[in-house]
Parts: structure tokens; C-alpha cells; sequence
């Protein structure tokens, strides 16, 4: 067996793609209601009147969900001076020139600040939604400012989310895999992930 | 087809909520029990199954006891809030006569348009999970008939017709009240909303919030820039989201693993 490294436990991959599938489902369900150019999705999310009912439901599994995974991974999440200089450089590591670009821990740079992204959005998201759920019941004020803002945080979260899956599934070979089946090669760590690969090595 | 419109003259309505009653009984609503709340107001609000409201509105203006009784109903505004906000394509209608019709086959009961609305009128069912508000009877105005509150009201307070014909009308009612020492007399049709066919002469035009009227009404600011701004740059990160990542591909394609040191 070449040289093979553990990148996600089962429970870090299981937690991923529940919260994968139930933002699937609140994002496309909800870009139905997004616009009438996007309706065409509603009965293939189960049907307006459904899609109403199921769509808050799927939102609170997810944020649930990703409550879990922030607390597993918060603490790695924190940026360190190299991640700012990562960041600053961020341009060069787009266009696969990573010369100067400091060496990545367990996550890059980029992946810290989705991270941080989507914890955010889903919060500002979850509180919105609790009052859009029932509009017969939250006072007007609340229902006017959550119908503006809960559309904001979805589209700041899948602005991130479009990167974020353009990145793991095309740009880096391997970070797929990674989320399925949980290892990688040595190459792959050496190659994108330097630091943590010292550090998981170095034992 | 011409405008429709409804003319409420407040200063005729003498409270006897047969409009009520005929509203209930021609759209064949459920009955709820009223409630005693000091006043002649018999049930408290709107609802679901009660879509023509009297209001007994009690007020002190210029130092002199009022009782200004105002009925409450959709507008049926020519800019309507709630067909801004709603979603589901087909629920909300405005037809060629300028009525606002509901189509519950169509409604999804998300409650957008309660919010959209600058009235507060839609009600959310928790039974059905949709929502009713007036029709203006467009079943009934379909056939040349005239709604049935319209067709019920024992004053001329409630008029039904051509929308020109009763702003005239409204217009004209205004300057006798002025005339008559009410200076402050006026027509209430929501120019904020591209004007209501639900059109209001009231005695004190200054302050319709004493009739339970907002007033300047208009679609809310947020629900504007949710519908308008928002989408454009929503759009905007959408589709530039997966555009880049498309140019960037054909540019750059994916990393290549490499190994320092
Ligand atoms: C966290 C828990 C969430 C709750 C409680 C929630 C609740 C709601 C509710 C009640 C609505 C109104 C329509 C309906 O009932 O179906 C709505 C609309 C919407 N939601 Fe959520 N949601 C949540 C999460 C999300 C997530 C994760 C996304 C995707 C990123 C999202 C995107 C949207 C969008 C785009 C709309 C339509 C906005 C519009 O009409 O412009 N929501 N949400
Ligand atoms: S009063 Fe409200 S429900 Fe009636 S047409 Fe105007 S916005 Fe729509
Ligand atoms: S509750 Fe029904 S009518 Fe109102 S906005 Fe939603 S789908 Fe449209």
C-alpha cells in the first residue's frame, strides 16, 4: 500500500455530507422561491406548498448539523500570520504560481475562510428563517428586515459555496476523495497541505 | 376594460356591519364567534375567514369626542405590495379591471405578501396554509354584478364603478364636507401604492392613522430592494461565480501536485 494518510475521520466525512445534502436541498428550494426564472425547480423539490413546508426543516438540520462541525474544527480554524500572508497572496495561488505563498496547515487560508464564511451565514440565516417560518406570528419589523437579509446571507453562502465546490472537485485533484473516502497520498499532503504534512508525519 | 373602484364615504357609514355580514355569507365563510371588547366592534381583526372589518375607531380630535368608523378591506392597489412579494407564480393575479384576486391553487401559504402588503390585509390560515383576503367579489363583478358589501349597504356610503367616475365623485364629496366646516375633509387612494380602486373620503384627511389608515402608504423599502437591488446582485455572484470558475479553468485548469523542498 503506497504511503497513505488519514485527512477526514468518519465522523468528520459523515457530518460533511449530511450538511452537504441538506443545503443542496434548502438552496435550491429556496432559489425557486429566489426568483421566477429559478420556479422550475419547485416541483423538482417536491412542490411549492412542500418545498414551504420542507425547506425550514432541511435549514435547521443543517445548521444543527453544522453546529457539530463547528465545534470539531473551530480551533483549527483560527488564521495564523501565515495565513494572512497567504491571503494577501491569494491571486498567485489562484493562478497555480506558489512561489512565496506560505505552506498550508490541516486548511489553507481559503478553506479557513469559508469556514468562517458559512458559520456566519448559516447564523444569520437560521435567525431569519426562524421568522420567516411564521409570518402570521413575528412582528412585521422582524419579517421586513429578515425577508431582505435572509437572501443576503444565502447569497453570500453560496457565492463561497460555488468556489468552494469548483475548488474540491476540479482545481484540486484529490480533495474529493479526500471527503469520501478519507485519505490521502503523501504527494497530495506534501504537495498541498506541507505543514500539516510534517506534522502528521513527523510521530 | 376600465379601472374598477370602491368608494368608501366614512362620513355616511353608520356602522351597521351589514357590509360584514354580506361579505361573509356571498363567499360562504365559516362563522366565528365575536368578541366584547368595550366598543360596538364586534370581531377584533381580519382573518382568514373574515375579510371586511369595520372598524369603530374612537378619537379626540380638536378637543371634540369622534367616532370615526372606517371599513377595512384590501385595496386593491395598483402597485400591489403583496404581487411584488409572492413567489409562486399564478397566486396572485391583477386583473384587467384592476382587481387583486388570490388564486389558492397557486398560493404556496409562505406569508410573503403579508409582509409586501402596506395594508396588513392577507391572512395566513393555519388550517389550509394559505392565505384570503377581499376578492372585491371578482366573481360576482365577472357577471356585472356589484360586491356584495356594495350591494348591501343600506346608506350610499359603499359606491361601485368606474374608478375616474368615483374619484370624481370622491373629489367632489371632499369640497361639499370643506364647505360644509370640515376643513380638513379629503380623498384617502394611496397615491404611494400607484393609488388604491378601494378609494376613502374622510373628514379628517390629515390624519388617517385615526382611521386605522397608514399614512403614506407604500411598499416597503426593504421588500424594494429584496425584489430589486438584491436580485441583481445576487444574480450578479451567481452566474459571475460560475463564469469565473469556468474562465478560470479553460485559463489556469487544475493544480498540478509539486514538491518543494
Ligand atoms: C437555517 C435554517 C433556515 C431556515 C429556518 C430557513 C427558513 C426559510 C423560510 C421560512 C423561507 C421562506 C419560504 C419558505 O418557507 O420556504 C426561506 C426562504 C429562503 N431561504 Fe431559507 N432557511 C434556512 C436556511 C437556508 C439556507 C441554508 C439557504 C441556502 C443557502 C437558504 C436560502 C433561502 C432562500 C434563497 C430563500 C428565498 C428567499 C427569497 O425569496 O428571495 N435558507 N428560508
Ligand atoms: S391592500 Fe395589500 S393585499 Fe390588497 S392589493 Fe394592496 S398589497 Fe395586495
Ligand atoms: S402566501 Fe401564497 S399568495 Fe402569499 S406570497 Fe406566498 S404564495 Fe403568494
Amino acid at each position: 500500500m503506497d504511503s497513505r494518510l488519514e485527512r477526514f475521520t468518519v465522523p468528520e466525512r459523515v457530518t460533511h455530507w449530511l450538511v452537504a445534502i441538506c443545503y443542496v436541498y434548502a438552496g435550491l428550494s429556496g432559489l425557486a422561491l429566489w426568483s421566477r426564472a429559478m420556479w422550475w425547480l419547485a416541483p423538482v423539490m417536491g412542490g411549492g406548498e412542500n418545498l414551504r413546508g420542507w425547506h425550514p426543516i432541511a435549514g435547521v438540520i443543517f445548521a444543527l448539523l453544522l453546529a457539530m462541525q463547528f465545534r470539531r474544527w473551530a480551533a483549527q480554524m483560527k488564521l495564523d500570520a501565515d495565513d494572512r500572508k497567504w491571503l494577501a497572496m491569494s491571486g498567485r495561488y489562484a493562478m497555480h504560481d506558489e512561489h512565496g505563498v506560505p505552506e498550508s496547515g490541516r486548511f489553507n487560508a481559503g478553506q479557513k475562510m469559508l469556514f468562517w464564511l458559512q458559520s456566519t451565514s448559516a447564523i444569520v440565516l437560521f435567525a431569519t428563517g426562524a421568522v420567516l417560518w411564521f409570518p402570521e406570528v413575528m412582528p412585521r419589523g422582524l419579517r421586513l428586515i429578515s425577508i431582505l437579509v435572509h437572501p443576503l446571507a444565502a447569497v453570500a453562502s453560496m457565492g463561497g459555496i460555488i468556489v468552494h465546490i469548483y475548488m474540491t472537485t476540479v482545481v484540486v485533484q484529490g480533495a474529493l476523495h479526500a471527503m469520501t473516502r478519507g485519505y490521502v497520498t503523501e504527494g497530495w499532503a506534501k504537495s498541498h497541505h506541507a505543514k500539516w504534512f510534517r506534522q502528521v508525519t513527523r510521530q | 376594460m376600465q379601472t374598477v373602484a370602491k368608494l368608501i364615504d366614512t362620513t355616511l357609514c353608520i356602522g351597521c356591519k351589514a357590509c360584514e355580514v354580506a361579505c361573509q355569507q356571498w363567499n360562504d365563510q365559516e362563522y366565528t364567534l365575536g368578541v366584547f371588547q368595550n366598543t360596538y366592534q364586534t370581531m377584533p381583526d381580519l382573518a382568514p375567514n373574515f375579510w371586511n372589518l369595520i372598524k369603530f375607531n374612537e378619537a379626540e380630535i380638536n378637543g371634540a369626542q369622534s367616532w370615526l368608523m372606517a371599513k377595512y378591506q384590501c385595496m386593491h392597489c395598483a402597485d400591489a405590495g403583496c404581487i411584488k412579494a409572492c413567489p409562486s407564480p399564478g397566486a396572485i393575479v391583477q386583473l384587467g379591471n384592476g382587481i387583486v384576486d388570490f388564486n389558492r391553487d397557486n398560493c404556496i401559504g409562505c406569508g410573503y405578501c403579508i409582509t409586501g402588503c402596506p395594508f396588513d390585509v392577507p391572512r395566513l390560515s393555519p388550517k389550509t396554509k394559505k392565505v384570503y383576503k377581499c376578492s372585491l367579489c371578482s366573481d360576482r363583478v365577472a357577471v356585472g354584478l356589484e360586491p356584495a358589501c356594495i350591494k348591501t349597504c343600506p346608506t350610499s356610503c359603499l359606491t361601485f364603478g368606474s374608478r375616474t367616475d368615483l374619484k370624481f365623485l370622491a373629489e367632489k364629496r371632499a369640497e361639499e364636507l370643506k364647505a360644509d366646516g370640515f376643513t380638513q375633509a379629503g380623498v384617502y387612494d394611496g397615491p404611494g401604492v400607484g393609488g388604491t380602486n378601494v378609494i376613502y373620503v374622510l373628514k379628517h384627511a390629515d390624519q388617517p392613522e385615526t382611521y386605522g389608515l397608514p399614512k403614506d402608504p407604500h411598499i416597503p423599502w426593504t421588500v424594494s430592494l429584496w425584489k430589486g437591488p438584491l436580485k441583481w446582485l445576487g444574480n450578479a455572484v451567481f452566474l459571475g461565480g460560475i463564469l469565473t470558475a469556468v474562465l478560470h479553468f479553460v485559463k489556469f485548469g487544475p493544480k498540478e501536485e509539486h514538491h518543494r523542498g
